[in-house]
């Protein structure tokens, strides 16, 4: 570990000695030939996973203490002006990266609507056609039963409570996968319902106490709900926890809601940071709620539980009635 | 209809520098801003990057582009090199290394408001890439 830091210390201190030297060379007049290596340093500074700030102030830096090396008034003036074309050339790679970004940034709220659509026809398709399926077999059953004397009917009975247990089931995923509920009466309702389900099956009391009753827009909603749903199926499959509360308040024009566990925690910190795939449905939760306008919290500690907290700002567009709702 | 053509053969660093200069210096001719210049000098430099680490040598041909109602420029990267076996591979984001990080081909492409690639397994490769003065 400690030589791990040492290397990366020494890299460091490599790359801020080339800048300074880079930017004094270009400064002195090196023209092109240095622009090229500006915009290779711009280049590495990303590799290196530098931040944009960093690489900032490190010219702030270079360029200062040139700055106090000029010797007149006109050199300064040449020196401020080569500085800002080497700047330039140096973030350009930042540039391109960060247009890499947004269009990801863009494919990933397109893909979430892509997802809630295709949600909707699965359920639709357990709902009512694995529904109607079953109505067939009820029937093709019913049919058998009339054939065979009473005696011998029993075993029949019994497979038909079996199939009625399975439409049950099938009724609660396919209402949990996209309940009408949301649609129909509101994100509330249908975090309460999800959370009925998940209480009965994990075998884990979740106590909810919302205070908010009006509507928003669709999309905000289902936003919302898929949010509560991921934590709770994080708290389900990693916490351990024996109490889940969730709570739901409006104070000063912002929308606040909190899922708590007193489950293990985790290092919050160093899961947000992480580049792996561990993160990823954090990141996911927080980039829902940013495609809304709103943003996470997140809390733990290990032996203290999880608390997220989704913050959204009621404006305009988002506040009150059902007519909002397309 | 253009103008002016700029051919720079393109096998070491030194090269790329010389394309950069032509294409940077191009672009000011053709009134865009210093800003646009570098991004144009950036999308070039990837480019011929990757002549000289694909197929070892080839060429950067810069153009000046005469619309009727516009002006633009446009750069043109050819190598008789290896070719790209799979195009949209190549363009997508986590394809190489410098692609994961929003560099590389599928960088140049959003530098630039037009791009158009052609490659052939051991024929080469042919990228054009064109921006339209805003």
């Amino acid at each position: 570990m400690k030589s791990e830091v040492g290397r990366k210390d020494k890299q460091q201190f490599e790359f801020e000695t080339e800048y300074a030297a880079t930017l004094r060379e270009y400064a002195l007049g090196g023209g092109e030939a240095v622009l090229g290596r500006a915009y290779e340093l711009g280049r590495r500074a990303i590799a290196e996973r530098k931040s944009l700030l960093e690489l900032v102030s490190l010219h702030h830096e270079s360029l200062t203490e040139l700055f106090h090396n000029s010797v007149d008034r006109r050199s300064q003036t040449h020196l401020i002006r080569a500085s800002c074309d080497f700047l330039s050339e140096c973030v350009s790679p930042y540039e391109m990266a960060q247009r890499g970004f947004q269009d990801a940034v863009r494919a990933l709220r397109q893909l979430n609507e892509t997802l809630e659509e295709e949600i909707k026809r699965i359920a639709y398709s357990v709902h009512d056609e694995a529904g109607q399926l079953l109505v067939a077999v009820h029937l093709a059953l019913a049919n058998v039963a009339q054939g065979l004397p009473q005696e011998q009917r029993a075993p029949i009975a019994q497979i038909e409570d079996l199939l009625n247990e399975v439409e049950k089931h099938l009724r609660r995923y396919s209402h949990e996968l996209r309940p009408t509920i949301l649609d129909d009466l509101g994100w509330i309702p249908a975090v309460r319902f999800l959370a009925e389900g998940i209480s009965k099956r994990a075998n884990l009391p979740i106590h909810i106490e919302a205070k908010v009753s009006e509507r928003l827009p669709g999309t905000v909603e289902t936003a919302l709900y898929r949010v509560v749903q991921e934590a709770l199926t994080n708290t389900v499959k990693h916490a351990k926890a024996k109490n889940v509360w969730i709570r739901a308040w409006i104070k000063d024009q912002v929308l606040h809601c909190s899922i708590r566990d007193d489950g293990a925690g985790f290092d919050a910190q160093a899961v947000q940071s992480s580049t792996g795939r561990k993160g990823l449905g954090l990141i996911a939760m927080r980039e829902r709620l940013s495609a809304i306008g709103g943003n996470l919290w997140i809390e733990s500690s290990q032996r203290r539980g999880t608390e997220l907290q989704i913050r959204l700002p009621m404006e305009g567009d988002h506040v009150n009635s059902s007519r909002a709702r397309g | 209809m253009s103008r002016v053509e700029i051919r720079v053969t393109i096998s070491s660093d030194q090269d790329i520098v010389l394309a950069r200069q032509k294409g940077r210096s191009l672009a000011l001719e053709l009134g865009f801003s210093s800003g646009d210049a570098t991004l144009i000098a950036t999308a070039i430099s990837e480019l011929a990057r990757n002549i000289v680490s694909y197929a070892g040598s080839g060429q950067i041909a810069l153009k000046d582009l005469q619309g009727s109602s516009r002006v633009g420029i446009s750069v043109t990267a050819s190598d008789n090199g290896p070719g790209i076996p799979n195009i949209n591979q190549a363009l997508r984001d986590g394809f190489s290394t410098s692609g994961s990080l929003g560099l590389g081909l599928p960088g140049v492409r959003r530098l630039m408001d037009e791009f158009e690639i052609d490659s052939k397994p051991g024929q080469g490769t042919k990228v054009v890439v064109k921006k339209w003065r805003p």
